[in-house]
């Protein structure tokens, strides 16, 4: 009976139990109170299911979700159920198991946890380089930088493509291939990367087609306790600002607040100054890592297990999460409002890896309606977070016991959480749907693919590892909003209030039960409905262009009568499986 | 009919200047009516205009600006955009176009100048040239209009004026004033007396629209009395009240004066598991109980169960009325954001100051005291009788959000009209004085309905596939209360009402129902205009605006269930069955009580009664009762209800919508109470209408693989004589259904008809009996035709109606799609 859970997923390569723990523990659920049942360990997840069939509870936790575990009460502890485990996973949940103190179940369990859970602690691989997961799609193939490029109508007459990072020798955490003014030589590039934080030098990240006004990425300048200069630095963000004609002064967005920017010359860093005379600087008071790991842990304390009840509301806005949110949205529309009025912008905070990359993805999503759709969305992520080196391995912490490692941080779930933010605004806009940003967010601790495995391009090793975008696009139909209406060109701006901001509930809250999923609506429904039977239809046409003839005539028959009844609930019944965790 | 021609201006209640200027102006306005094209009502006239003027879009309109022309008229503040249409002269007057607003809905008139804001009343005089035109209305929104450079000065300051001095602050006498300047012209008067009444929503208003409500909810123990049919039995109840078959009317007499405002208990609705809900006033306990009254007491009270009843307190754990206008006002206040006041509340301390205004909090007691109640009714026989003071507002929320949580068909318009009518408008809410029309009301203020209208939208959101109507109709309800105009909400009982009507003659004829009319043609003051009700939505709204008020939904199911309006599927019942007969509990704060003087007749000394009914008031009954109220909790929990939250619907229509009232799951409604905020407009995407909505991509592409499918199976199949005949009727079926949508949406009639082919008899699909003379002949099917103009979205449709009106309904999240994307699209 335990053999199932593998055959939950759709993929039966993707793990194998490790044969020793399949132990009868109790499960305290804090919904519903104490659970017996089997708890089984594969090198991916673990999965619990009760043995009580009237109390139908399973658990099916990817064991890369897990960021902590430790062992409660000992064995003298007395009281019902004292004594067990305690979980803390990085999806907004714990669990709480408790065993016999008899024998050494506990020690077991423990360490095979503990070492699946951290393989890197133990100089072990993560599951992404074990699994023998196949897919129709690769995923890998989704970004191409120069094809990028090329769809934003680069290199043009301004706007070059640099191959001087191609061993990754001018800086280490960017991608192999640039974008930068044409105006500007190689050794340009390399005396201003001297002068910019890891040398991440300002490179172009996307480019407006009518207006040429240009988003251009980078890190701090290291101005330092003394002020120093940099004539190169200077002169090259004076390219960038020609090399669109209408941009008289670049504005540059520094993400931090300002006695941010100022500490940050203690350590060497800064922000441009007056010596650069064609540019402004706005600060946008976009807090740093630490701030959003507390503020998202105070979200947890007040979600998880039980919802805080009485000042609901207060309790929500002493975590300032949606206030965060909230800046980093109106930070994004500052940005892609001056791009759209033919200014070209630079946009940094101290390493140009975390905020940066929530401004300038959210921007070109404002600006650019490819990236809403699906592949472009892929694109996106790729671009301006992997490429660009956003730090998934140190922000998530992969399989490593370090649990208050302070270079964790949720920057990216901050980011798809307004992405939602502004799918919930402009719910034709965007092709795909939120499952799809549930999907993401699973993927981004399961440690299943190679995706958001790693700190930088350079460290990325995609010959050994899957693509999330594998699993997406081959099954792309449960990803797409059926009320997406493509429409070129609308720059959307969505509204950065705490009015119309929301808590995303169906993500925050979704392990509690009694936050069911937002029912779909009727025409949704009736999408799904059809995707179904457009399934259905195909497998039947394939079946019967190999059969022969009169066995042809019993499918139709049957397949007529009986079909939605039958088929209907297979997509929602996929998402279930997939994404309902109990 | 349409015109504005001298002789149909009526001014007697106009202010003098307006009336010279009006006057001064006449030629003037003939012209312009030509030139801008503003479709007046009959009798109205153009006070100014302002030409070159920019109105603000709110987010449901699109984004940006809309550049137009600025009416005010002595009804209305008008705004036509440059490139609208041509009126069509013919058509029935509609008294609002889509930018325009009431005058009377106007509460703040504030004109933006350079480096200045001004409020002006109708006594100020401005020092600037305004360059916008902030108007704030009483029904939350706010319009916003922007004046251009090149618009004549003289031109803007004299609108800003006009509108200042002509909107009506309301206040005693500006009412009528108000609807005379709206209905008041003889031609408004002849062609509102010409309307007929909506014939598919149950009014109320006879005894036999009553009786039908009994048929539709299968309560044949019960009958419809006209005891009070002159109101001396209670001034605030109807005509009509339903009361248990086995009381007579001159026993029934003797109960009134045992009830506060002799609001006896009267039925409400039964539940198809056989529980009845009832409500009434409180008990008078001062009186002397005879023996005689005392039975009948108890036989009202317990109504049709011989058992148990349940009376639910509303008084405590619900927010009184002055507590809901408090909340209203700070939620007003704080959603406006007026330009006007310096006050403004910083964002970020947004979300603390919305839960202080407790609105959100009140929404959650009623849900809460609704669910309760709504359970106790679903474990089946027994009499629940919701019990306030006045019985005229809490109970008019909690019985009619019962049953929208129960009853399906209180979730479509015309039920839910139905629904109003029933609970509100005939059981005698104030609405007169509640929403203080005159302003003479202060104490009496109360937004009980926009709270209950809140709680409905609470439910919509939560519920959105399980209700026809849509949050667009709520949306228009709630407006319209802001509008002195409708029957509906310009009396505080049916009495009053009745008074109005006779006075004037009966404007809208009733069905089949009462008319009692003494002297029909003579109206008392025949230049007060006839009150249509709220319901007769096409006087003020497109017929575009009107589509919107309804989404498509599976068809309710069949109503069989309902024929004896007994079902014995539930499990509590026998447990139920052991207490004692006759016992009355109290449930408040979430438990039951037994209260000895519940009801008080029973603690008098009076009567034999006492002895023979209060056997030990069963403790054994409580833990009965107490699990139903767990079980309420329990729902909360998706896994112990599956069939509620299935994707496909409830296996039982009636098991109620219970909805979630965690603080993360209760919203606000963001389209009706910040539709004004104007630094803070989300707007929605604009939709391309050139391209095909993704479900009809996607059902066209099933299509394509169906007749492929259909095509191999017919050639390969025909090589075998035996099954020569089936395949060709699959072959027909889907030629059929190719010119219509049905065969998209599977179990449709086509489909089954050919599925049910091979199977014995036809007779025992679902459709057909849906369609047996039995349910025709129920009230509550009416709607269910209605609403299968749409329906052909899902499965049981009817292929005839897919054929006729094969138009793409838009789902109803924010994402509204014009109906012309999907009209021209046959399958």
């Amino acid at each position: 009976a335990m053999a199932s859970p593998v055959s939950a997923y759709n993929s039966n390569t993707l793990d194998s139990q490790i044969s020793n723990v399949d132990k009868d523990l109790i499960y305290i659920c804090p919904f519903s109170g104490a659970v017996k049942g089997k708890v089984l360990i594969t090198n991916y997840r673990l999965y619990f299911k009760s043995s009580d069939a009237d109390l139908p509870v399973t658990l099916d936790v990817p064991l890369g979700a897990i960021s902590r575990v430790e062992k409660m009460g000992g064995a003298s502890s007395r009281g019902e159920n004292s004594y067990g485990l305690d979980i803390t996973c990085k999806d907004m949940r714990n669990l709480r198991f408790a065993l016999k103190q008899e024998g050494h179940s506990r020690r077991d369990i423990f360490e095979v946890i503990f070492r699946y859970a951290f393989p890197l602690s133990y100089s072990q691989h993560l599951f992404a380089y074990l699994t023998q997961e196949k897919f129709p799609e690769n995923g890998w193939n989704v970004y191409k930088p120069v094809e990028e490029f090329r769809r934003q109508g680069l290199p043009n007459n301004k706007w070059r493509i640099a191959f001087i990072n191609k061993n990754y020798s001018l800086c280490d955490t960017y991608p192999t291939v640039l974008a930068v003014p044409y105006k500007s030589k190689d050794e340009d590039l390399s005396r201003v990367a001297a002068f910019r934080s890891r040398g991440r030098i300002p490179v172009l990240s996307w480019i407006h087609r009518e207006n040429q006004a240009v988003i251009v990425r980078c890190s701090q300048p290291l101005v330092g306790m003394s002020g120093k200069r940099n004539k190169d630095d200077e002169r090259y963000l004076d390219l960038i600002r020609e090399a669109n004609d209408t941009t008289k002064k670049l504005t540059i967005y520094d993400a931090r607040p300002n006695v941010n920017a100022v500490a940050n010359k203690a350590t060497g860093g800064g922000y441009e100054g007056d010596e650069y005379q064609n540019a402004e600087l706005i600060f946008l008071d976009i807090q740093n890592i630490h701030v959003m790991r507390e503020s998202l842990k105070k979200l947890k304390d007040i979600v998880y297990p039980n919802v805080e009840e009485s000042h609901w509301l207060s309790s929500l806005e002493s975590t300032h999460w949606l206030e965060h949110i909230k800046l980093v949205l109106s930070g994004a529309i500052q940005v892609a409002d001056k791009v759209s009025n033919g200014n070209s912008v630079v946009v940094h905070c101290s390493d140009g890896w975390d905020r940066t990359a929530q401004l300038t993805s959210l921007a070109m999503l404002m600006l650019d309606s490819h990236y809403r759709t699906l592949r472009g969305f892929e694109v996106l992520i790729e671009k301006e977070w992997i490429s660009f080196g956003h730090k998934f391995s140190s922000r998530i912490g992969h399989g490593d016991k370090n649990h208050a490692d302070q270079d964790r941080s949720p920057i990216f779930v901050q980011f798809i959480d307004c992405v939602w933010q502004m799918t919930k605004q402009f719910p034709t806009a965007f092709e795909f749907n939120e499952h799809l940003l549930l999907t993401i967010l699973d993927h981004l601790y399961s440690c299943r693919f190679g995706t958001f495995l790693y700190n930088c391009e350079n460290a990325r090793d995609q010959t050994k590892t899957v693509s999330l975008w594998s699993l997406v696009n081959s099954k792309a139909d449960l990803y797409l909003n059926p009320f997406y209406t493509p429409d070129a060109g609308q720059v959307l701006y969505p509204v950065a209030s705490m009015r119309h901001l929301e808590l995303w509930v169906s993500y925050y809250i979704r392990w509690n039960p009694r936050i069911r999923q937002q029912q779909q609506s009727p025409v949704e429904q009736r999408y799904k409905e059809l995707l179904a039977l457009r399934d259905e239809y195909l497998k039947k046409l394939e079946q019967l262009q190999l059969s022969d003839s009169s066995s042809s005539f019993h499918l139709v028959n049957s397949s007529t009568s009986n079909t939605t009844s039958s088929t209907a609930s297979t997509p929602s019944q996929q998402y279930t499986q997939l994404h309902t965790p109990l | 009919m349409l015109t504005g021609s001298k002789n149909t201006f009526k001014v007697r209640q106009m202010l003098p200047d307006v009336k010279e200027r009006m006057l001064s102006q006449s030629s003037a306005n003939a012209q312009s009516r030509d030139v801008f094209g503003l479709r007046c009502l009959p009798g109205e006239c153009v006070l100014q205009r302002t030409v070159m003027v920019r109105k603000k879009l709110t987010a449901r309109e699109g984004r940006g600006w809309l550049s137009g022309t600025l009416f005010c008229t002595h009804f209305r503040v008008a705004f036509m955009p440059q490139d609208s249409p041509k009126p069509d002269d013919n058509a029935d007057p509609v008294l609002l176009g889509e930018h325009d607003v009431a005058l009377a809905s106007i509460e703040k008139v504030v004109a933006v100048g350079p480096n200045r804001i001004k409020l002006v009343t109708p006594n100020s005089s401005l020092k600037f040239t305004p360059e916008e035109l902030v108007l704030y209305c009483r029904d939350m929104r706010v319009m916003c209009f922007l004046f251009d450079r090149l618009t004549p000065d003289a031109q803007v300051i004299e609108i800003t004026y006009t509108i200042a001095k002509t909107y009506q602050p309301l206040k005693p006498g500006s009412v009528l004033s108000f609807q005379n300047a709206a209905l008041g012209s003889v031609e408004m008067k002849q062609f509102l007396s010409n309307r007929r009444r909506d014939a598919h929503m149950n009014w109320f208003e006879s005894a036999s629209e009553w009786e039908q409500e009994l048929e539709r909810c299968g309560a044949t123990s019960w009958r419809v009395s006209s005891v009070n049919d002159r109101f001396e039995m209670s001034t605030s109840l109807s005509r009509f009240i339903v009361v248990p078959q086995k009381v007579l009317d001159t026993e029934l007499k003797k109960s009134f004066a045992h009830f506060n405002e002799g609001r006896i208990p009267r039925w409400c609705w039964r539940h198809p598991r056989g529980s009845d809900l009832l409500r009434m006033a409180s008990f008078q306990n001062n009186i002397y109980h005879e023996k005689d009254d005392i039975r009948n007491l108890e036989m009202v009270l317990f109504g049709c169960q011989s058992s148990l009843c349940v009376v639910v307190e509303l008084g405590e754990e619900l927010p009184s009325p002055a507590d809901i206008q408090l909340a209203h006002c700070r939620l007003r206040a704080l959603c406006l954001g007026d330009i006007s006041t310096s006050v403004s509340m910083p964002d970020d301390k947004w979300l603390s100051t919305l839960e202080s205004t407790h609105w959100l909090d009140y929404i959650r007691s009623c849900l809460r005291k609704a669910s309760e109640v709504a359970c106790l009714l679903r474990s089946g026989h027994l009499t629940v009788a919701l019990q306030e003071v006045e019985d005229r507002d809490m109970s008019c929320v909690v019985s009619s959000l019962v049953q929208v949580m129960c009853d399906p068909h209180c979730r479509t318009q015309q039920g839910f009209q139905g629904l109003v009518q029933k609970e509100w408008v005939m059981a005698g809410h104030r609405f007169y004085s509640r929403i203080n029309y005159h302003r003479d009301s202060d104490k009496e203020e109360s937004p009980v309905f926009l709270l209950f209208l809140d709680c409905v939208w609470q439910m919509w959101f939560q519920f959105p596939s399980r209700f026809q109507l849509t949050d667009d109709f709520l949306l228009a309800l709630h407006d319209s209360i802001h509008l002195p105009l409708f029957s509906t909400f310009l009396a505080n009982c049916q009495r009053e009402r009745c008074k109005r009507s006779q006075n004037l003659g009966q404007s809208y004829t009733p069905v089949n129902g009462w008319r009692d009319v003494l002297n029909p043609d003579s109206s008392s003051d025949p230049s007060d205009p006839p009150l249509p009700p709220v319901w007769d939505w096409a006087l003020q709204y497109s017929q575009e605006r009107r589509e919107r008020f309804t989404q498509p939904v599976p068809p309710p199911a069949p109503l069989q269930l309902l024929l004896n309006g007994n079902l014995n599927t539930n499990p509590d019942a026998h447990r139920l069955a052991d207490t004692i007969p006759g016992s009355v509990f109290l449930l408040s704060r979430g438990t039951f009580t037994c209260p000895a003087n519940l009801p008080p007749w029973r603690s008098s000394t009076s009567g034999v009664y006492k002895k023979s009914h209060r056997r030990a008031p069963s403790s054994e009954g409580v833990p009965g009762l107490e699990r139903l109220l767990k079980a309420w909790a329990l729902t909360e929990f998706p896994q112990s209800i599956p069939s509620t939250f299935g994707p496909q619907g409830p296996l039982d229509p009636y098991e109620p919508l219970l909805p979630l009232l965690m603080g993360p799951c209760m919203g606000l409604w963001r389209e009706c109470y910040l539709r004004g905020a104007l630094h803070a407009q989300a707007f929605s995407h604009p939709v391309s209408t050139n391209s095909l909505h993704p479900v009809e991509r996607l059902a066209q592409e099933v299509q394509q693989l169906k007749d492929k499918l259909a095509q191999i199976s017919t050639s390969s199949s025909s090589d075998s004589p035996t099954v020569t005949p089936e395949p060709r009727q699959t072959d027909t079926n889907l030629n059929r259904s190719t010119n219509n949508s049905t065969f998209l949406y599977p179990a449709s009639r086509t489909q089954a008809a050919g599925a049910s082919r091979a199977a014995p008899p036809p007779t025992s699909t679902n459709h057909q009996t849906s369609r047996g003379p039995s349910s025709t002949s129920r009230p509550g099917n009416r709607d269910a035709a209605g609403g299968n103009k749409h329906s052909f979205l899902f499965r049981h449709s009817s292929a005839t109606d897919a054929r006729h009106n094969p138009q793409y309904y838009p789902p109803p999240s924010n994402a509204k799609l014009p109906k012309s994307n999907g009209a021209s699209v046959g399958f």
